[in-house]
């Protein structure tokens, strides 16, 4: 029952990350490869803050999602001199000065060996220390999550970023502020991807750079990808199913050593197969 | 004496990757893809070179195997895959992803096989030293300069003066007109990854040589080489090289000033700088 509930809490860990990669890649078409960094600075701020008991657990959690909306913006900022395909490499080399960032900063952050022993989350005075009592905050911070997400892409927001999706110089022609919704994106995204990361480093209790490399990027894009662009169902299906499998391969007879390759060989295959035979996912709309 | 060794060290490494940025503006700008395997492929021809020369092979006969591996590797991606999905007119955005996805199972598949670890050549031609100037240079790093300048004239030779060479820029020029004019754009796409994905496996076995092996280190450097690309102005083969040739030297000069792990950090924040104070160049496609 309890490793149902663990699997349960990382996917709604990861349903959240995946709404923030869907909202800048499949709603605004920005195309992130970073995301796995974001997460990274969520949960490495929440871990910080309530190891050292600087901050309690709400106000962690506040602050990971200001910081991380603000990185994202700063990214975001670029893409708007350079298309689509230039800023993947924006991207990319912003992943990997973060994780140099997150492996070098050892005095902040622990370095390779990361920060262990992260204190469970206390919301009004309840230690939320077992799957159990960590499940109802998950699924709250899920819920909240999709109302919010439901909200914005039925608003005139949604529609404005979709918009850009499909033609950006025909909404900036409409005398729409681009910029200005892009930003609006990345913050948004920001702060979903910094809960997600906050929630993680809680829940595990320990972060280290390995959650949040460019491998993590790569899980997160595939999620998206096998889940669905744009849809709710799309979120919660993709990290669902890629959740899973990790599990279904811990019973297959592979040597430990290749396990690593072999889910990222198994996510690389997934990409390929979703791009020529369904783009639109599992429960997506149109690439 | 360190910073000019340093600086010798930048330079022909820069040469290696400014191949790979050469052979990656090639492949961009004749199909519009920005293919990240590329990377991927230079790693395997390092893998396939090393595999062979464990097996006995000398040195001189396996390159030409991965020269060959390679190109039918980067046939096979094009002709399959991209091709496939340029037919259904895809976006740029599952082009991209399905070029990760090829970079993702190439390299995973080497780290499978061959190990996670870094290797190393154990042919110890490589190792031996030429004193110049007061410079030390390994026979390997000799090497690696000279194929990649000869590489490097190949391709803008190939470019300018062979017949394949002049369909491909006017295939890049106007894909359109390509195809009314029956210049089979698709075929000269298959020919151009098989081309630059073969000699992209020489600089890949040569570093490899020199600095060892590590199944993910395609990414980092097809990041190199694409912001050499973006940097020394898009579809200007010279200006990619020259780039690349300079943010190598920043990477390792660097090392002076700061930790060998914030080299990477220094090549981003140049481009981060130059992508805000200077994009001419850059706005080919303003839009995506």
């Amino acid at each position: 029952m309890n490793f149902l509930l663990s699997y349960l809490i990382i996917a709604e860990i990861y349903a959240l990350a995946a709404m923030s990669t869907n909202l800048l890649i499949g709603v605004t078409g920005i195309f992130s490869i970073a995301q796995g960094a974001i997460f990274g600075i969520g949960a490495y701020i929440v871990a910080i803050a309530t190891l050292n008991d600087a901050l309690p657990f709400p106000l962690a959690m506040l602050l990971a999602m200001v910081l991380c909306s603000l990185v994202n913006v700063a990214m975001a900022l670029p893409s708007l001199r350079i298309s689509g395909d230039y800023f993947v490499v924006t991207s990319l080399g912003m992943q990997f000065v973060l994780t140099a960032a997150f492996t070098n900063l050892t005095g902040i952050t622990g370095g390779a060996s990361g920060l262990p022993g992260v204190p469970p989350p206390v919301l009004f005075g309840i230690e939320l220390d077992d799957s159990q009592s960590f499940i109802p905050l998950a699924t709250l911070a899920l819920v909240a999550g999709m109302i919010c997400y439901w909200l914005v892409m039925r608003g005139p927001f949604g529609r404005l970023i979709n918009a850009i999706r499909e033609d950006e110089l025909a909404v900036s022609a409409a005398g729409k502020n681009v910029l200005m919704a892009k930003v609006g994106v990345a913050a948004l995204s920001g702060v979903y991807v910094g809960v997600a990361g906050g929630l993680y480093a809680t829940f595990i209790s320990f972060i280290d750079p390995s959650s949040c490399d460019i491998a993590a990027s790569f899980l997160l894009l595939t999620m998206f990808v096998v889940g669905g662009a744009r849809t709710l169902a799309g979120c919660l299906i993709g990290p669902a199913l890629l959740m899973a499998l990790p599990q279904i391969l811990a019973v297959m007879p592979i040597p430990s050593a290749a396990a690593g390759p072999l889910r990222q060989i198994i996510y690389g295959a997934l990409l390929i197969a979703f791009m020529l035979f369904r783009p639109q996912g599992i429960a997506g709309q149109k690439l | 004496m360190l910073f000019l060794q340093l600086l010798i060290d930048g330079l022909i490494t820069g040469c290696a990757f400014g191949v790979v940025a050469v052979t990656f503006t090639v492949i961009y700008t004749t199909t519009q893809v920005f293919h990240i395997g590329h990377g991927s492929i230079y790693t395997l021809g390092g893998y396939v070179t090393w595999y062979l020369t464990e097996q006995g092979v000398p040195f001189v006969l396996a390159l030409p195997v991965a020269v060959i591996v390679c190109a039918a590797a980067g046939a096979l991606i094009q002709g399959q895959l991209y091709n496939r999905l340029m037919q259904r007119k895809a976006t740029p955005l599952v082009l991209l992803i399905a070029s990760l996805g090829a970079a993702l199972v190439i390299e995973n598949t080497l780290a499978a096989v061959f190990s996670p670890n870094i290797l190393n050549f154990t042919t110890v031609w490589g190792n031996r030293t030429v004193s110049l100037a007061g410079v030390t240079l390994g026979l390997a790093q000799v090497a690696i300069l000279v194929a990649d300048l000869a590489l490097f004239g190949g391709m803008v030779a190939w470019a300018n003066y062979t017949a394949l060479g002049k369909r491909t820029r006017a295939v890049a020029a106007n894909d359109f007109l390509a195809e009314i004019t029956r210049l089979e754009p698709r075929r000269v796409h298959v020919a151009v990854l098989a081309i630059t994905s073969g000699v992209v496996a020489i600089p890949g076995s040569l570093i490899a040589l020199d600095h060892g092996m590590y199944p993910y280190s395609g990414t980092l450097v097809v990041l190199t080489a694409t912001i050499a690309m973006i940097s020394g102005g898009l579809g200007n083969l010279i200006g990619g090289f020259i780039a690349a040739v300079i943010l190598s030297v920043v990477q390792t000069v660097s090392t002076i000033f700061m930790p060998g792990e914030w080299s990477i950090a220094a090549t981003f924040g140049l481009f981060v700088v130059l992508m805000i104070f200077k994009p001419t160049g850059l706005f080919v496609r303003a839009t995506t």
